[in-house]
């Protein structure tokens, strides 16, 4: 069975970001990693190839640097790595059509990502592509295994867990999973180092991707800056503390 | 926030990929298995047993060996991995080192074809630990007068004699030990459970916590005719392993340094004292610029000397001075740092104090400070100064 993980490369969640002109400046990014729920996608994704005995193509739409983390995906077991390779900015549903693209020519019958990615948590890639696909779409899930020709996909929730069975094309994207993605070892990036990156262009895939219109990032901008705590000292001060505590801070 | 390396000149660009790769996986295992669990293992004084299936399972250990499932990386990945590993612990990183360059080592270059099949794809997969058994209590500086004696009987080898501060040696399942077999230092290799051999561990470090250091007993042992190293004879044996693991040091000592410098830094930043940050007045940002200074050119000689190594034009002395300066100065920088974090730099919350007393330890071990100057010496000059006659 061919099973496709969609990777996104976002800012570390250790890393500093800056704006500049209102945008985050992507060149100031001290450190890129993999989105933590893809992550979380990729091990489930591992572990459904080592029951199927099928192979594993990680998919990334991005600029160059972003083949690093497919060949991070190579070192702890992903089979194809597929590079969807455009320089425009695009919008949620163009990255999503790319991929739906990719992944029908990759003949994937299971699709496995993040459930929202941790830089704009749009949340909107795996069940975009999965209207595109016009497949079965589970969200928020923690595990996927495969019973027969079911998919079995446990969904917790506070009071409990549900599982659902699917079949056919299925799209399940990940929440906190139940187990983190492996650890690399030396083998396993030294096998890496070997394999290939398929660079995808829009156009080869059938694709004429226009400068989007629909939808445009007007700004981004940092939090807030936390005001800084007040310190009172003294028995005098308890009045005023109180009146503080009951109608600023509305807790008594 | 996580941990950022200082690399003030960009060092690790001119690392291969693979090299970034196997740094990065090192780094992160250290982040969530060694730092939170380290000053545990300290106040207990044991090696964690997790950590050596650990590194096992990460490949790294024997790293630049070739064949018999070893991993067979470069010189400069082996320093990277060593670095990594000392920025967690100078305890964890000797393990390594003595794993791969002091056990490991010898079977691959001077084992027979049978040993190296039978001892290193365990010992790289970290099923077996192996120890390293050179020094003896009044032999350290000058291993060449060693005491430790082997006897050729009809079908086995006798060994007398004592080692110490042999790192692994309690929970090692074998040893490398260097004795003397007809006046000739040779190798042999000892198994845990062989007639005679004990390994008691020597308690009360302030050093080292985490690491287990023993002495090696050897009473009328036994060991079969096939456990000696047929390849070397002489000291070339035990310096040829030495030479290995003083390259892993020098660049080990740059990641205890880094690791002091990035907890000074942070403290620095935060502490208010007199209105203002410690970092903002002018006596501290010269002791983290001379902190800096000193990485930078630590970094560059590990570099370079992984380089060296690489490609094979190396000479012993060039160890000597990598070891030597990045030892000395990562020393002189954790002195620093925790003079930095003041009265809070003798807890163990922060990672300083740690390494200081470790790096005394480093400082000594594989040839002192002061045995590498003298190396040193004598390729200035031509004149060796080790012994004369009184």
């Amino acid at each position: 069975m061919n099973i496709a993980v969609l990777l996104k490369q976002v800012p570390d969640t250790t890393a500093k970001i800056t704006i500049s002109n209102g945008k985050v400046d992507e060149n100031n990014v001290s450190k890129w990693s993999m989105s933590p729920y893809d992550e979380y996608a990729l091990e489930s994704g591992l572990q459904l190839k080592e029951v199927t005995g099928g192979s594993l193509i990680a998919i990334t739409c991005g600029p160059e640097r972003t083949k690093k983390m497919l060949t991070d995906a190579a070192a702890v077991g992903a089979d194809k790595l597929i590079h969807i390779s455009e320089d425009k900015v695009l919008d949620s549903t163009q990255v999503q059509k790319l991929l739906a693209a990719t992944v029908e020519k990759s003949g994937a019958e299971v699709v496995l990502c993040g459930k929202q990615a941790a830089d704009t948590n749009s949340g909107s890639t795996g069940p975009g592509v999965a209207e595109i696909l016009n497949a079965v779409c589970v969200s928020m899930v923690s595990e996927v295994s495969i019973n027969e020709n079911n998919f079995i996909s446990t969904r917790p929730s506070n009071s409990g867990a549900e599982k659902v069975s699917s079949n056919g094309i299925s799209v399940f994207t990940f929440d906190k999973g139940i187990s983190e993605l492996r650890r690399p070892n030396v083998r396993g990036i030294m096998m890496a180092k070997k394999k290939t990156i398929e660079t995808i262009k829009p156009e080869e895939i059938g694709l004429e991707i226009e400068n989007s219109d629909r939808i445009t990032l007007q700004s981004q901008n940092s939090p807030p800056e936390k005001e800084p705590g007040q310190i009172f000292e003294g028995v005098e001060n308890i009045p005023e503390i109180v009146s503080k505590l009951r109608n600023e801070a509305n807790v008594i | 926030m996580g941990y950022e390396a200082l690399d003030f000149y960009e060092v690790d660009s001119l690392l291969s990929d693979e090299e970034r790769m196997v740094r990065d996986m090192v780094r992160d295992w250290v982040d969530k298995e060694v730092i939170p669990n380290i000053e545990n293992a300290c106040r207990e004084g044991v090696f964690p047993d997790e950590w050596r299936a650990a590194l096992g399972e990460m490949g790294v250990l024997g790293a630049p060996l070739k064949g018999y499932d070893c991993p067979g990386l470069s010189y400069t990945a082996y320093g990277v991995i060593c670095r990594e590993l000392e920025r967690g612990d100078s305890g964890l990183r000797s393990f390594a080192s003595v794993q791969g360059s002091l056990a490991m080592y010898p079977i691959w270059d001077f084992g027979s074809e049978e040993q190296k099949n039978h001892y290193l794809p365990k010992m790289t997969s970290g099923e077996w630990i192996g120890c390293f058994g050179l020094t003896e209590p009044d032999y350290g500086s000058n291993p060449g007068d060693m005491i430790t004696r082997a006897e050729e009987m009809d079908d086995h080898y006798l060994l007398n004699g004592a080692k110490m501060w042999i790192t692994n040696g309690t929970i090692a399942d074998l040893a490398v030990v260097w004795a003397k077999l007809n006046g000739v230092i040779r190798g042999f290799i000892v198994e845990k459970n062989d007639p005679g051999f004990s390994a008691p561990e020597m308690k009360g470090k302030h050093s080292l916590k985490a690491s287990v250091t023993s002495e090696l007993v050897f009473q009328d042992c036994k060991i079969p005719k096939d456990r000696i190293l047929p390849g070397v004879k002489g000291l070339r044996g035990p310096f040829s392993c030495l030479n290995n693991a003083r390259f892993g040091i020098s660049w080990g000592a740059v990641g205890a340094a880094q690791s002091c410098f990035h907890s000074a830094k942070d403290y620095a930043m935060s502490r208010i004292q007199f209105d203002h940050p410690i970092a903002s007045y002018q006596l501290v940002q010269n002791k983290l610029a001379w902190m800096l200074r000193e990485i930078t050119k630590a970094q560059l000689l590990a570099y370079h000397l992984g380089k060296m190594k690489d490609v094979g034009e190396w000479i012993p002395e060039h160890i000597s001075l990598a070891k030597m300066n990045n030892v000395d100065v990562a020393l002189e920088i954790a002195r620093v740092a925790r003079d930095i974090h003041g009265a809070n730099g003798i807890l163990d919350e922060y990672p300083v104090m740690r390494h200081m007393a470790n790096l005394e330890s480093v400082k000594t071990y594989e040839g002192t400070h002061d045995i590498h100057n003298l190396i040193l010496g004598r390729h200035i000059t031509g004149i060796q100064s080790f012994t004369r006659e009184i």
